[in-house]
């Protein structure tokens, strides 16, 4: 809880990063030649000064928390990032998608192979060097497209590639042929269901219901990575994920998703190619669900196809929903707040799904612009007034 | 000399209905031509038909002597078309600095739009513009909180930011006071001096003010073609559209 009120407190102090643009003072205060200057370069020190003080924090948490809570707060900063990335192309671009826990699972299965095989290679119960679903699934050698996954570097690349590829591939059909609106979310649905059942049942390959179970802790080129050690590799990610989402939305770029999500028509008639934008930052997103997902399998020491299923990607879209779609910090504090709130429901009742679905009906009918989104247009009111 | 714009036997069909039967017309380097025409005469389906919003199902368009029939309308665009359209087609959620910093040339790729830097050159640019359309003052301000008129001019900025060869312009000055409208009329006849323009206007008052060359629309069909003069003495023109103009302002005065 101590990192959620740091958060709000973050909230609290500087509520809106404002958009460079935004900066421009007022032309009838100032002289005409300060009209415009984009303010990338000058970031306000503000933001900086408090940006850097709650990196520290986090960074220093893990020395006072027990490894149950270090691994939970791994968790909710990887889901963090998951939502930022979803934030990038549903909060920026209006494109809604239930299809971002798929990205992640992929990349998590990249990485869950590496994990097994590691595993496999110590000498497993079946004294074959085979991961045991596939033992029990009658597979004598190790599939060839799975068998690169033992390489770390290439399994890094997998997380990355496969999830950004598959991505790609339906990017490139649904927005070159100008499917938009609700039909994309449909066509994500569709693509989650599909792809939670192909992986149920190719049993031998993926470990069919229970996925791929008891993977090995993470070790890079023969060093293992302790729990704290894991925690700022993420803590640095999710940093990573948030600087590079601000720094991209602030540019020109970002301004063309926003005018894609107003209205994609008219800017094509201003010379920009929308759908080369659209299939880039899906592209890009999917990338770092990848990585998330990637990250994830570490610490929850499995990956199943619970997480390519339709509730898993409905939770993705509830953390960017109640978080504030557009703010990118949102969906973070959404993320790590609900994750605790479920972390201590679950204790009291089973149905903790109830409480998270109460809360985003109360979002959606009374604060639509989320909590963030609320917060920094109040302050937006307050300062004009 | 080569005409700018040059539109072959033109027609566009929307289910089964002929909103364009094949028209015809050139468009000169730096002229201004003016499409008048009662509603539904396919005014607008020929804009739209020019920058493939609307697909064309017979007839070419050459622009600078290439074919751009069907093409993409982002490609049409980057090829030098700018287009303005009926109801102000703005972004309201972004300011009108924005706004125009979106329009300007250049930048168009991804990797341009995420490197882009607003340079002195691009900010000049757009500060003219913004003094040419009179919103020095609103640079700053979200265009969602502006009144239709100025939306309009939002629009025409975008245009002039996008410095295009062809300029196309529906209904420029719809909802604009007589002041307003007579400004805008003043800077289109300036931005002729470096463009080709085509306008469509229902004010005839706006037409006579800047037009050089009319053309008439009916049914889909171009009924007449000429001067000002030419066109308010030709009986046709008068029957279908100028008579029932009058009998408009009339009513209009009336009441």
């Amino acid at each position: 809880m101590l990192v959620a009120r740091g958060l709000l407190l973050f909230l609290i102090c500087f509520p809106h990063p404002p958009h460079p643009l935004s900066l421009i003072p007022h032309p009838l205060k100032m002289s005409q030649s300060t009209i415009g200057i984009a303010k990338r370069s000058q970031l306000p020190t503000k933001l900086m000064t408090i940006s850097g003080i709650i990196f520290i924090i986090m960074a220093i948490l893990p020395l006072f928390l027990g490894s149950f809570q270090v691994s939970l707060l791994s968790k909710l900063l990887l889901f963090g990032a998951l939502a930022v990335s979803l934030d990038l192309v549903w909060g920026f671009t209006g494109i809604l998608s239930f299809a971002h826990g798929v990205f992640f699972t992929l990349g998590g299965y990249a990485m869950a192979y590496y994990l097994k095989l590691n595993l496999a290679a110590e000498g497993n119960t079946y004294g074959v060097d085979l991961p045991d679903f596939m033992v029990w699934n009658g597979l004598t050698e190790l599939p060839w497209f799975i068998a690169p996954l033992k390489y770390f570097p290439l399994a890094a690349i997998a997380m990355v590639a496969v999830p950004a590829i598959f991505a790609y591939l339906i990017g490139w059909f649904i927005f070159r042929s100008k499917v938009s609106g609700v039909y994309i979310t449909i066509i994500t649905l569709a693509i989650s269901s599909a792809l939670t059942t192909f992986f149920i049942s190719q049993q031998a390959y993926t470990g069919g219901t229970n996925g791929i179970t008891d993977v090995s802790r993470l070790s890079i080129f023969g060093i293992d990575i302790p729990l704290n050690g894991l925690y700022w590799m993420i803590l640095l990610f999710t940093t990573f994920v948030l600087v590079g989402s601000y720094w991209l939305t602030q540019s020109n770029f970002g301004l063309i998703l926003r005018s894609i999500k107003e209205n994609e028509n008219r800017i094509s008639y201003l010379g920009y190619d929308v759908a080369s934008f659209k299939i880039f930052i899906w592209t890009l997103s999917a990338g770092i669900a990848g990585i998330t997902g990637g990250l994830f399998v570490p610490l929850n020491r499995f990956i199943s196809p619970v997480y390519l299923a339709v509730a898993f990607g409905t939770q993705v879209v509830i953390w960017v929903a109640i978080g504030g779609r557009g703010t990118l910090i949102g969906p973070v504090i959404a993320a790590i707040l609900l994750g605790q709130i479920q972390n201590y429901a679950e204790r009291v009742t089973q149905d903790w799904q109830l409480v998270v679905g109460i809360l985003l009906l109360i979002v959606v009918l009374f604060i639509p612009d989320g909590l963030v989104g609320s917060v920094s247009k109040f302050f937006d009111k307050a300062k004009k007034q | 000399m080569k005409p700018i714009l040059s539109v072959k036997d033109l027609q566009v069909v929307f289910s089964g209905f002929k909103a364009l039967k094949g028209v015809t017309l050139e468009v000169g380097d730096r002229e201004i031509v003016t499409i008048i025409g009662p509603n539904g005469a396919g005014k607008s389906t020929l804009l739209d038909a020019i920058v493939s919003k609307s697909p064309v199902a017979a007839g070419k368009v050459y622009f600078q002597g290439k074919n751009i029939t069907n093409k993409n309308p982002y490609e049409i665009a980057r090829m030098g078309i700018g287009r303005k359209f009926q109801n102000p087609n703005v972004y309201n959620e972004l300011t009108v600095f924005e706004n125009l910093l979106l329009s300007l040339k250049g930048d168009h790729g991804i990797f341009d739009s995420i490197t882009a830097k607003l340079t002195k050159k691009k900010r000049d640019k757009i500060i003219d513009v913004l003094e040419i359309i009179g919103l020095l003052n609103y640079a700053a301000t979200p265009v969602a909180s502006l009144s239709h008129g100025q939306k309009q001019w939002v629009e025409i900025g975008m245009v002039i930011a996008q410095d295009p060869t062809l300029v196309l312009l529906d209904e420029p000055t719809a909802g604009m006071t007589p002041e307003e409208t007579h400004a805008t009329g003043e800077i289109i006849k300036s931005l002729a001096q470096n463009h080709s323009v085509v306008a469509i206007e229902h004010d005839m008052e706006f037409v006579k003010q800047i037009a050089e060359r009319i053309i008439v629309l009916h049914q889909g069909e171009k009924l007449a073609e000429g001067s000002v003069q030419e066109i308010q003495n030709n009986p046709q023109v008068i029957e279908v559209y100028l008579g029932r103009e009058k009998i408009d302002v009339d009513v209009a005065a009336r009441t």
